[in-house]
């Protein structure tokens, strides 16, 4: 993997967070009991988009239980105004109360708080509420949207358009004009959620005594989160705890403060008593943070070999109706990345993000999910008019192993990344020549077999000079610290937020081999402010370097100062011939390893309670603490490819094997990333097959408010995934770690889609919108059979 | 609606509460009886995650409510295993990495381990059908799948005369 040797980093070890969860003694945030906590409810929107006119809480406040109910007006008092602000060209900034107050702009906009001694009351009271709504037109897609007499989702803003970013790089127009042909795609991602199965939640605390708030909940962002609820509660970051117990998935979902949670810390100041909130699965279907929903065209030139000479982008993204996020922090990010492993020097996007009547967008595991599909559908639609092999465009188009590293279009630079190595590996294991074969045979049997490829490179770390050159607010960098305790113990923290990746299993091994112990001695911390340091948590993948990395650096500090330690009370000059391995100290006498009889726990010993005999300049305690700033961008790259079975009869698709090689560079824990492959390759299928958040055209009201409206694909719709491991190290990191999770999603939407088109190929028609459901092929395979018989009669 | 006295039998235990009669089993388990460990995922019946025996069958605990289950055997993941004392399939979700946040975890764990009573041997086709009734969101199903597989190999390897 790299030179360095590692011991415990890429070894097999099961997870040190199952036994608790495995034996339902988890601690999420429904399972921590608070005496004397009351419950909130919310009153939401029935309409997409209506004024408020009145709000009758008389009744409700009659009934059992009911303690208080506020609406936006008091909430107006007790925090303050949202502001999306981020100086960034093409962006406009918005605002917004902490609850409407005048108008409410999607459906599920909560509108009123109910607060009871239980749930079931707080829930009988908010059916209760009366508010009375002057309904007005809602904008329920991006084209109604960008229309001129659209109604304005946001009143403050003079039309829908929230963003507007374009750039050309190199000789685009001159491109187009001079090539062999120009093939235009389009592909068009629907509306989704994150869905994770534990729903949001949240408990305030107000201590009255110390005018402090403990605020318990599930977050991937502990930091970022507090700073943000402080500000909003006009209290000083000193003044809040927020700590984020066992959490139950985030996917992206649990990053942004929610008006609820906020709507709950202010009462319970107001109230001086615990308030307690979670969310049922229909409001996390109604008003949780939803994503995707993108329209993207491309127009590329190219020569007769396939060979692209330029690329026009085009995204058109539905944002929703707030900004929880800047607009163009997640297309913007697409229109970065696009080309891939492609060289492609004339390139130009014009990315647009509009306003709806609808849940505000954030980011949802691979927030550029649309990317690879986009590109590789769009090789393969030049594949198919040029007549050519998908895999043939693709070879004449990737960068060779000598072109990299390679400044891409937009600047970005990629390196240590092995796109020929994947594409040649997942094509050897799925035996593409024979595939191609078994095809045409079946073909003639009247079945439709598909093969789908596609070629990933996944942005995982994102630094802060890469949201500096992107135009996003944020910053990259993350903290660490490390304590060997006097017995030797080491405890570890980092700003990541756990949602079940098994941090506590895949970080301590960046610990144990940055130090030289085991594992198991290793005691990771996360998610409570006071005991974390600072970081920027948990979003996108960069969990593997800017967290495993920065611990890995924290803890090879660590080791430096024990082998000083150790050195000086061996009577040595210096720790050159000394290592730390399994908390043992040892020494290279000629070439062999002699233990030296000294152990962590006797360095620690001295550290703590004998700091005398310390060597001259090393202070006592063994306390670490490091800041991290990861390079610009870090890249692993994949490939995917499968083969499925369309049923010309039904319009279903059958998934018959599914492979993927990546290239991940180190892997902290083989475990925890085959994981996160299954993961996200699962949750990119299931996307493309079935889920979709879907608002009617006409009302904006949002149709699938139950599981049985926005289906998941379960262990009898998904395949066996094959997983081939590469591991070409990043020279630029710790450890050689580039960070995972997110390209298998990216990766499982292009290869479905292409492997679908091509088993509709020979009916010349094409896939280009999502979810692939049996109503939409059939729609297409139906529309094709009509055109054959008409052209035949 | 008022509150009323009622007796579960959880975990081979008597617990007296009060209660309304619209209490579902679910929070009665959760609230009154002090189970945490059984989840509410959707509350309508699609994700598994609450699932519990009722007289050794899987049941939604969302389901039903809590008085309806007076004079039944109600079995909870608490009494299952033990962290240090993983039950066979426990212990094979952990090695084969069947899980991740663990939400929906004791509704599957509770699902098999009764239908790994009735269905010693299943294939890769029947454990997938059986777990269709349980939603993951982190897994992809394949390593929960290698899991069940493999504990029941374990439990027909233990006690051969089943055979």
């Amino acid at each position: 993997m790299t030179s360095e040797a590692f011991v415990h980093i890429g070894a097999h070890q099961p997870r040190k967070e199952d036994a608790r969860l495995l034996t339902g003694h988890g601690r999420y945030i429904d399972d921590i009991v608070v005496p004397g906590a009351l419950h909130a409810c919310f009153v939401r929107s029935p309409h997409a988009h209506a004024e408020i006119r009145s709000v009758d809480m008389g009744a409700a406040l009659d009934m059992p239980g009911v303690v208080a109910i506020y609406t936006g007006h008091d909430l107006a008092r007790w925090t303050t105004r949202h502001r999306m602000a981020p100086p960034i060209d093409g962006l406009r900034a918005m605002e917004m109360d902490t609850l409407p107050t005048t108008k409410v702009r999607f459906q599920g906009d909560p509108v009123a708080c109910v607060i009871a001694t239980n749930r079931y009351l707080a829930e009988d009271a908010a059916e209760q509420v009366q508010v009375e709504y002057a309904v007005l037109p809602a904008v329920s897609t991006m084209w109604q949207a960008l229309a001129s007499d659209a109604p304005r989702v946001d009143d403050d803003l003079p039309d829908n358009l929230l963003s507007h970013q374009h750039a050309v790089h190199g000789d685009v127009a001159g491109a187009m004009a001079g090539a062999h042909r120009v093939i235009e795609s389009s592909f068009s991602q629907h509306r989704q959620t994150h869905l994770p199965i534990e729903t949001r939640g949240c408990i305030a605390d107000w201590d009255v005594g110390r005018q402090h708030l403990n605020f318990q909940v599930g977050t991937q962002v502990p930091h970022p989160y507090r700073t943000t609820l402080a500000a909003r509660l006009r209290l000083s970051e000193s003044q809040v705890s927020v700590v984020s117990p066992d959490v139950g998935g985030g996917f992206g979902q649990k990053i942004a403060l929610y008006r609820e949670e906020l709507t709950v810390a202010a009462v319970s100041m107001q109230l001086g008593r615990p308030v307690r909130w979670r969310e049922d699965r229909m409001e996390n279907l109604l008003a949780s943070s939803q994503a995707r929903e993108d329209f993207c065209r491309t127009r590329v030139a190219v020569d007769a070999q396939g060979r692209v000479l330029a690329l026009d982008l085009e995204i058109v993204e539905d944002f929703g109706a707030y900004s929880f996020y800047p607009g163009n922090y997640l297309a913007r990010v697409v229109a970065m990345i696009i080309t891939g492993p492609y060289r492609i020097a004339n390139y130009a996007y014009d990315v647009k993000v509009v306003l709806s009547n609808k849940v505000g967008n954030g980011p949802m595991r691979a927030p550029m999910s649309v990317t690879s599909w986009v590109m590789e559908g769009t090789l393969d639609a030049v594949a198919r008019e040029l007549g050519l092999d998908p895999v043939a465009v693709r070879r004449v188009n990737m960068l060779r192993p000598d072109e990299l590293p390679y400044t891409m279009a937009t600047g970005e630079v990629l390196a240590d990344v092995s796109p020929n190595a994947t594409m040649d590996g997942v094509l050897a294991a799925i035996g593409y020549d024979s595939l191609r074969q078994r095809q045409a045979q079946a073909r003639a049997q009247g079945r439709w077999l598909g093969i789908g490829v596609c070629n990933v490179v996944e942005s995982t770390t994102y630094g802060s000079k890469f949201y500096k050159s992107a135009g996003i607010a944020g910053s990259g960098h993350e903290a660490a610290w490390i304590r060997i305790e006097p017995s030797g113990a080491v405890n570890a923290s980092v700003g990541l937020g756990a949602t079940g990746q098994g941090y506590e299993t895949s970080l301590a091994n960046a610990v144990a081999d940055g130090l030289g112990v085991s594992p198991a001695d290793v005691h990771v911390l996360l998610g409570h402010t006071d005991i974390a340091p600072y970081g920027m948590g948990s979003r996108g993948a960069r969990g593997g370097t800017a967290g495993g990395g920065t611990l890995y650096l924290c803890a090879q500090q660590a080791r430096a100062t024990v082998l000083a330690i150790a050195a000086h009370l061996s009577g040595l000059a210096d720790a050159q011939a000394l290592r730390l391995l399994d908390s043992r100290v040892q020494q290279k006498v000629v070439d062999q390893w002699q233990d030296t009889g000294l152990t962590l726990a006797d360095i620690a010993r001295v550290a703590y309670l004998d700091p005398l005999a310390l060597p001259p300049g090393v202070s006592p305690g063994l306390e670490f603490h490091l800041t991290y700033e990861p390079p610009p961008m870090t890249y692993s790259n994949a490939s995917h490819a499968c083969v499925v079975e369309v049923d010309g009869a039904t319009g279903a698709v059958h998934i018959e094997r599914y492979v993927v090689a990546e290239d991940c560079g180190t892997v902290l824990s083989p475990v925890v990333v085959e994981g996160q492959q299954h993961g996200a390759i699962a949750m990119g299928l299931s996307g493309s097959l079935y889920e979709h958040i879907e608002y009617d055209s006409a009302t904006g009201q949002n149709l699938s408010g139950s599981l049985a409206d926005y289906l998941v694909a379960t262990s009898h719709e998904l395949p066996h995934f094959e997983l081939i491991p590469m591991h070409t190290p990043n020279l630029s990191t710790p450890a050689g770690i580039k960070g995972m999770a997110e390209g298998g999603v990216m990766g499982a939407i292009g290869a479905l889609s292409n492997a679908v088109n091509d088993a509709l190929a020979h009916l010349g028609v094409v896939v280009n919108q999502q979810p692939l459901t049996p109503m939409y092929l059939r729609g297409l395979i139906r529309q094709a059979q009509l055109n054959t018989n008409k052209t035949s009669t | 609606m008022s509150e009323q006295r009622i007796t579960l039998t959880v975990n081979g235990r008597n617990i007296e509460f009060e209660a309304e009669p619209r209490k579902l089993l679910l929070d009665a388990l959760r609230e009154d009886c002090h189970l945490s460990g059984t989840h509410a995922g959707c509350e309508h019946g699609v994700c598994g995650a609450c699932t519990v025996l009722v007289d050794g069958r899987p049941t939604r605990s969302c389901l039903c409510f809590a008085i309806q289950m007076e004079g039944h055997e109600v079995q909870t993941i608490e009494s299952v295993g033990t962290p240090q004392k993983l039950s066979v399939l426990q212990q094979a979700l952990h090695e084969c990495h069947g899980l991740q946040c663990g939400f929906c975890t004791p509704g599957i764990v509770m699902t098999f381990e009764a239908y790994l009573k009735d269905h010693p041997e299943p294939t890769e086709a029947d454990i997938r059908e059986a777990l269709s009734g349980n939603l993951c969101r982190c897994t992809g199903y394949q390593n929960i799948v290698a899991a069940i597989a493999l504990a029941a190999r374990r439990m027909r390897e233990a006690s051969p005369h089943d055979q």
